[in-house]
């Protein structure tokens, strides 16, 4: 399938020659790989060129982009790069207990700006880069979903 | 044999179980056996939960917040009464330690499935235990027998590393490992911190660090009359963050002479508290072999199940019995333990993300079945998990011969499963029963901090694998536009047509 360029985890791969997917299930994408006379479960999860396959109980991203998508991402990307204000989202779902950071204050890259408890854990969500906070949209107490916005950094 | 024949009717009539999740089902199960009308709670967040629809009725408790309803004495007591329930079962974790909580039920004229509320009350208090222990002639890990105070020369005295842990605390919560003397002032605040934050408590005390060590317990089951079984030892060394993700009884670490010497500990420390129901007795294990008591629970244990399969005892349903006045009889005083049993926990953890939990929609639940094999769940496919509750989805148990068969038999029980939509500790689990030092049963507390780092970087033949799959599965969509175009997204009737159609060819 040379039309498609993969990525496993952000790194260039080659798929395995010799394997084919047969699908069980075309709702839940399970399926199996067969090479040669074995077969191995997966399930293949995702639309267009954003896959998770599970395979041996692990979940791997992969990416398989046509040419014609990956020009089109990187034109995207260019777009992006001009980079304004970012907001830093949960990375999971859970309870607001604290938060560290108020507008105005100047925070360095990795700095805890809130920490989430989820299933008796605590996770600190930090800065992803060096800015200024311009904005703060969440309070202790709050429950968040995963990829709310919580604050935003210039 | 039937063990429940000599019961004519059923020990009570409608018992209320006071959780979830795969717990819940596993009550409910033993009380359909003993002809019992089980009674579920639900929080708003479990209304379509399978305990709920497993169960005759589900009383409401309250919103999804644990502190308001699964924890909530008085919402579950008033759920007994509307549900006209005479026993509380409170499985494990939420209230089933709580001493006001089975105060609060004795007190409602109901019986808790479980010890005397004095029972829970000394035995939660970890300190008192020790203390206890040790008067009764159980070695107990060396540290402190009195709450740490600031005089930090007497902690220091116990050699390093250490833990310090909560003395409300218990299970693996509430601990705080210090590798030097000058980390210790600054711990022992965030310990106690940490202790009156968990538990309300900031009591604290020091053990050393035993390592390596293994983490052996012994299952108890007592009844009203002075009778105590032991049921075997559980080995539950594999663990992250003080948490266990596999048991296997019997212990691969533990001769005849060393159960014999653990069985008469876990006797002794039984012996100190009034105590009628399933209990634990857990103790570290050192290369010596020599065993440390580190606490008793007076409950049920998640890891019962492989008990039950190595002993053929309905641990559940004895402790329903026990607590009905019911006497042991001798095939449980007396167990004849078979073969080798071990249990995988599923967790809804990323493994390749230190253990973080992962909540989210659970698509593809596809769980093993066969010869040996038991599973108690509480998911099944399409469940929405959240974040508010524990992330175990099920327990994966088999039995065999012996240990070898039983670990090939895990090996093909874990290949048959197959879970979509969510993280789950099953390529953790699938990585482990290939490694040698499992294999032999050659593995402490520390193993998963010392081998899995290496264990899960992707390799480049599941790379390979995976790049293929994803492939496969495109090149069955009908063709393909820009980035973001949806047209091949898995609803659309058209995707699902052409897919079939590629998958006759």
């Amino acid at each position: 399938m040379s039309d498609f360029e993969v990525q496993v985890e952000g790194q260039p791969v080659e798929a395995a020659p010799d394997v084919r997917l047969l699908l069980d299930d075309p709702v839940t994408g399970v399926g199996r790989l067969i090479r040669g006379d074995t077969a191995i479960a997966v399930i293949v999860e995702g639309s267009g060129s954003d896959r998770v396959v599970t395979l041996r109980g692990r979940r791997i991203a992969v990416s398989v982009r046509s040419w014609r998508e990956r020009i089109l991402a990187e034109a995207e990307r260019a777009a992006a790069s001009h980079a304004g204000p970012i907001a830093v989202t949960a990375t999971l779902p859970g309870l607001v207990v604290a938060v560290g950071a108020t507008v105005g204050d100047e925070v360095e890259e990795g700095a805890s700006l809130v920490t989430i408890e989820a299933m008796k854990m605590q996770n600190e969500v930090r800065a992803p880069r060096a800015g200024r906070v311009i904005e703060v949209s969440v309070e202790p107490g709050q429950t968040v979903a995963t990829g709310a916005a919580m604050l935003r950094l210039e | 044999m039937s063990l429940h024949t000599d019961r004519p009717r059923p020990p009570f009539e409608r018992l209320l179980i006071a959780n979830r999740g795969e717990i819940a089902v596993r009550v409910i199960r033993a009380c359909r056996e003993l002809g019992i009308s089980p009674i579920a709670v639900h929080s708003d967040a479990d209304v379509d939960a399978i305990h709920v629809r497993q169960a005759d009725a589900s009383q409401r408790i309250g919103p999804p917040s644990p502190a308001e309803s699964y924890l909530s004495i008085e919402a579950i007591l008033e759920a007994a009464h509307r549900s006209g329930a005479q026993a509380i079962h409170p499985g494990y974790g939420f209230l089933s330690e709580n001493a006001d909580f089975a105060r609060a039920v004795a007190d409602a004229g109901l019986t808790f499935v479980g010890p005397p509320a004095e029972t829970l009350a000394s035995l939660g208090n970890k300190l008192a235990a020790r203390r206890g222990a040790e008067s009764a002639g159980v070695p107990i890990v060396p540290g402190t027998t009195v709450a740490v105070d600031d005089d930090l020369d007497g902690v220091a005295a116990i050699g390093f590393p250490l833990m310090l842990k909560a003395a409300a605390g218990g299970g693996g919560r509430g601990m705080r490992r210090v590798d030097a003397e000058d980390g210790l002032g600054e711990a022992l605040v965030a310990a106690r911190r940490e202790a009156v934050s968990a538990f309300g408590d900031g009591t604290v005390y020091a053990e050393r660090l035993l390592a390596p060590a293994r983490h052996v317990e012994v299952q108890l089951l007592g009844d009203r009359h002075g009778n105590l079984a032991v049921l075997g030892e559980r080995d539950c060394s594999v663990q992250r963050r003080h948490q266990k993700l596999v048991e296997e009884t019997p212990s691969p670490a533990v001769d005849l002479e060393t159960r014999a010497a653990l069985f008469d500990s876990a006797r002794r420390v039984a012996g100190t508290v009034d105590f009628h129901n399933a209990a634990t007795v857990e103790f570290l294990l050192d290369a010596e072999r020599r065993h440390y008591f580190l606490e008793m629970n007076t409950r049920l244990q998640v890891e019962h199940g492989v008990t039950e399969m190595a002993t053929g005892v309905d641990i559940v349903a004895w402790q329903i019995r026990v607590a009905a006045g019911d006497t042991l009889p001798d095939a449980i005083l007396q167990p004849e333990p078979r073969g080798h049993a071990i249990e995988v926990r599923l967790y809804a953890e990323d493994p390749y993300a230190d253990f973080r939990p992962s909540a989210g929609h659970l698509t593809v639940w596809r769980l093993p079945d066969g010869p040996g094999v038991r599973v108690d769940a509480g998911v099944e496919a399409d469940t929405v998990l959240r974040s508010e509750y524990d992330p175990l989805l099920a327990k994966l148990m088999v039995h065999a011969e012996d240990r070898p068969a039983a670990v090939d038999r895990l090996r093909r029980a874990l290949d048959e499963t197959l879970i979509g939509g969510v993280q789950t500790d099953a390529g953790f689990l699938r990585w482990l029963v290939d490694r040698p030092e499992f294999i032999e049963g050659a593995y402490d507390t520390g193993f998963i901090a010392e081998h899995w780092p290496a264990g899960q970087r992707l390799g480049p033949e599941e790379a390979s694998l995976a790049a293929a799959a994803a492939i496969g599965m495109r090149a069955m969509e009908p063709a393909t536009g820009g980035p973001s175009q949806p047209a091949a997204a898995e609803g659309s009737a058209w995707g699902r047509t052409a897919r079939l159609e590629a998958r006759r060819g």
